[in-house]
């Protein structure tokens, strides 16, 4: 009975650990998304669009974040990791269109070429993906190695 | 595998963070960046040429250099047939740095109103693409272009040469007067001749006069010509070969019928 209690209170523990990592996690992605579009504020006005784009990724970003963490020491955490990598590259891929951003504001027309900065987060974000598909096969053997022996 | 892994993600956090910080001020440095276009100026060189010439000046005040900046004009007709191009290319602005540049622009008047009288006698838009791209921190391309029209007034618009007016100049001459006129709807003055060669019938030369002609700018000019005929040659019927010769341009031959 009392080893029940115990198991449930680490239980409890351990769910209220990983949702306020959880959270200081979400809140510092918030803090450097609120201190980065101060930034960018002058070409938001140019550019139609961008203030939504970077609000849109940095959403499914964040949820993304939590879920993971909240299911931290699961295969699910693992699953999380490498959709949030796939979902950076997909969502720079689209929403830059190939790297060609173009505006017409009062009759002139603005065209910014971020090719080199979208290849450069591409690779990035490759590499994060790669880094979550070692995650998820070192838990998997991690898990499998304990009942080999 | 922990190990390994945790580099991966120690060295793409590293990069992640320099990319962004590196994007970000780039694109933020732009607010420190100044354009000054001056007034643009036109004038007529020696050379025929009409000189478009617009003064920048940029005061780069942003964290990174500017890096292949270009400007380009062109000018195109009605029709959109290029008359001109040109561009002005800067390799390097420096930051901290103010820069003045001048972006000169010349047009062949001669061969232009040579080739094209209707830029001579018509008045007519022409459309300006003018185009500015840098490369912020020199890294990220970034350009700028619209189109604008301007107009374009005729120097010789509503050229019209009157009725041929004849008497009798002395016992072997008959004095033909004839009134020609047109308004100068150009940017610049007009100063030169005009020479006029009377022809009859059967294609033969019968007279020829010439005048001074000082038209300025947004001003209609009426003037008439005196050429003396051969009273045997009396003009009833033929063409007239008008030349143009000014300080801008040559034209000729305009060949006007009458009688």
């Amino acid at each position: 009975m009392v080893e029940a209690d115990k198991s449930v209170k680490d239980r409890l523990r351990g769910i209220t650990g990983r949702a306020l990592k959880a959270t200081v996690k979400a809140l510092i992605f918030y803090a450097i998304y609120l201190a980065i579009s101060t930034f960018l504020t002058p070409v938001s006005g140019v550019i139609p669009g961008l203030q939504q784009i970077i609000e849109t990724f940095v959403m499914v970003y964040i949820f993304l974040v939590v879920v993971g963490e909240i299911l931290s020491g699961t295969i699910f955490q693992q699953l999380f990791n490498v959709a949030r990598a796939l979902f950076v590259v997909v969502y720079l891929l689209f929403s830059l269109k190939g790297g060609t951003v173009s505006t017409t504001f009062q009759n002139v027309k603005l065209t910014l070429d971020l090719s080199l900065f979208l290849m450069a987060a591409s690779l990035l974000s490759l590499l994060g993906l790669a880094k979550s598909m070692f995650q998820a096969v070192n838990f998997l053997s991690e898990k499998a190695e304990p009942s080999r022996i | 595998m922990r190990i390994p892994i945790r580099m991966i993600g120690i060295v793409t956090t590293f990069f992640w963070i320099f990319l962004i910080a590196f994007f970000v001020s780039a694109v933020y440095s732009v607010k420190d960046l100044q354009f000054d276009f001056g007034e643009p100026q036109i004038s007529v060189t020696s050379d025929k040429e009409i000189l478009f010439s617009l003064p920048i000046t940029i005061v780069n005040k942003g964290y990174y250099n500017i890096g292949a900046f270009n400007l380009t004009t062109k000018v195109f007709d009605e029709n959109g047939f290029a008359i001109a191009h040109h561009s002005t290319f800067v390799p390097v602005i420096e930051r901290g740095v103010k820069k003045t540049l001048s972006h000169n622009m010349t047009i062949d008047a001669d061969g232009l109103l040579q080739s094209e009288q209707e830029y001579l006698f018509n008045d007519t838009e022409l459309t300006i693409n003018q185009m500015v791209g840098m490369k912020l921190a020199e890294a990220i391309p970034v350009q700028a272009s619209t189109n604008f029209s301007m107009p374009w007034g005729a120097p010789l618009y509503n050229f019209t040469v009157g009725e041929i007016k004849c008497e009798l100049y002395n016992a072997t001459h008959v004095k033909a007067t004839v009134v020609i006129s047109f308004e100068n709807h150009a940017f610049f003055d007009l100063t030169g001749r005009i020479q006029m060669y009377m022809y009859n019938g059967g294609n033969e030369l019968i007279g020829e006069g010439q005048k001074a002609i000082e038209a300025p700018q947004n001003s209609r000019y009426e003037s008439s010509m005196e050429l003396y005929v051969s009273i045997t040659e009396k003009p009833e019927n033929g063409y007239m070969e008008i030349y143009f010769l000014t300080s801008l341009f040559s034209y000729g031959p305009l060949v006007i019928p009458y009688g």
